[in-house]
């Protein structure tokens, strides 16, 4: 046979570009077992027809890839003699951290805006407490006025209480104080009608004239309605001296504002 | 464009079979620029032409254990595969209508002389259009058409035996001008 013929024939060229019959790509396999020569040109021919594709290569977009390796993404064996199982739990796990990392995002965002809310309302809370007990403390104090004046009235309007007008004296014409003094129990209570304010360091003081002698009767201070003073059993003549802070012994009569007989 | 081999072809071949999705990598990186060339030689639309390089890899992937290294090599093998599909591609029925409404703008194009700077006139059908015409039209038509020699024969009105020749010839010549 000819071997240098056969080669030149084209056959070679038919058979690698996929051209050939499949009769004639048979018979040349054949061959190429049995003589080298046609080995060797087949391999030429492959050899120079690669070389010329891969100079003309066009890159292929990446998108390409991407897809397809998304497409055999199960088909692949694990690197390094890995199991395949492990290939899913991989792309799985990526999916899984991803969504815990914004879960875990979205968890602090909301735990932030959480905890702003809470401390607002902490606050709106406290503050309220605080009113509230304010209110408490205001209503009591209410109450106890309510209470306290309820009692005055009763007692101005009980029979037994011996009712004593002090009018302002000489030069203090408008001061005005009342005496409600039990009959029985000879409490004497004091309603300070009208009375200047006394200066911080002085304090009103009321006495009792018993026997011609000036007996005291008790500071005023700060009351509700009627103020409870001294215990008097025996007078003739209630008056009431601005003194010193305390209270004084014995009365300085050029300070007196308000005096009223008994009866 | 020298390709830097980390894989002798047996190596390469042996690890594809064992599903090496590095190698498949590779494999891609190094040869799926120059099939693409080929299938864009014949399909011209570029979209298209990727879908078909995707299809591609997909059966060199799954037909990979019918590979037979003593039939020739690796890239012969996913050549003809490149061919095959892309002839199917430009076959197919969808491909034959879109191709109606091109004709125009591509006669359009041509005439504009720009013809040569096309994409689909790069690498082997470059070469095959430096050949004479009575051959360049035979390999057009069999080797990027895939028409039997027998319907070219019938196409042309020139026997049968005179196809075969000047493919033959034609062939021949190609190598001497690829040859390194």
């Amino acid at each position: 046979m000819d071997i240098k013929a056969y080669i030149e024939n084209g056959v070679i060229e038919s058979y690698v570009l996929g051209m050939a019959e499949a009769q004639e790509a048979a018979e040349l396999q054949q061959l190429s077992r049995q003589y080298p020569e046609i080995r060797k040109a087949i391999d030429a021919f492959e050899a120079s027809l690669e070389q010329t594709a891969l100079s003309a290569a066009v890159p292929p977009p990446a998108y390409v890839k991407q897809q397809l390796f998304t497409i055999l993404a199960d088909e692949f064996a694990g690197e390094q003699g890995k199991v395949v199982a492990m290939a899913r739990p991989n792309a799985w796990g990526r999916y899984v951290a991803a969504a815990s990392v914004i879960l875990l995002v979205a968890s602090a965002a909301l735990n932030i805006y959480f905890y702003q809310q809470f401390r607002s309302t902490s606050t709106a809370y406290q503050a309220l407490l605080l009113e509230k007990s304010s209110l408490l403390a205001d209503n009591q104090n209410t109450q106890t006025k309510v209470l306290d004046l309820y009692q005055s009235m009763q007692m101005m309007s009980d029979p037994n209480f011996i009712k004593v007008s002090m009018s302002g004296i000489k030069g203090k014409e408008n001061s005005l104080a009342t005496i409600f003094w039990d009959n029985k129990s000879k409490d004497v209570y004091l309603l300070p009608n009208k009375l200047p304010e006394a200066a911080a360091d002085k304090q009103y003081q009321l006495w009792a004239i018993v026997d011609g002698k000036p007996v005291d009767a008790g500071v005023i201070g700060a009351c509700a309605g009627l103020c409870k003073m001294k215990n008097i059993p025996k007078a003739t003549l209630f008056a009431i001296t601005l003194e010193n802070k305390g209270g004084s012994p014995t009365p300085h009569l050029d300070q007196m504002y308000v005096a009223g007989k008994v009866g | 464009m020298e390709v830097v081999k980390k894989y002798d072809e047996p190596e390469l071949v042996l690890l594809l079979k064992q599903r090496s999705q590095h190698v498949f990598s590779y494999l891609y990186d190094n040869y799926a620029g120059a099939l693409l060339t080929i299938i864009r030689n014949i399909v011209s639309d570029e979209e298209l032409a990727n879908d078909v390089l995707q299809e591609v890899f997909v059966k060199v992937w799954k037909q990979i254990e019918s590979y037979d290294s003593t039939k020739g090599r690796l890239f012969t093998w996913m050549l003809n595969i490149a061919r095959n599909a892309s002839i199917d591609t430009i076959r197919s029925k969808g491909y034959q209508n879109s191709q109606q409404n091109r004709e125009l703008t591509e006669d359009v194009y041509i005439a504009g002389g720009t013809s040569e700077m096309r994409i689909d006139q790069i690498g082997l059908r470059k070469v095959v259009h430096s050949l004479k015409q009575e051959y360049k039209v035979l390999v057009e038509l069999s080797y990027f058409q895939g028409y039997t020699q027998d319907e070219i024969a019938k196409m042309l009105g020139i026997p049968l035996g005179t196809v075969k020749t000047r493919l033959r010839t034609a062939l021949i010549q190609l190598r001497e001008i690829i040859k390194p």
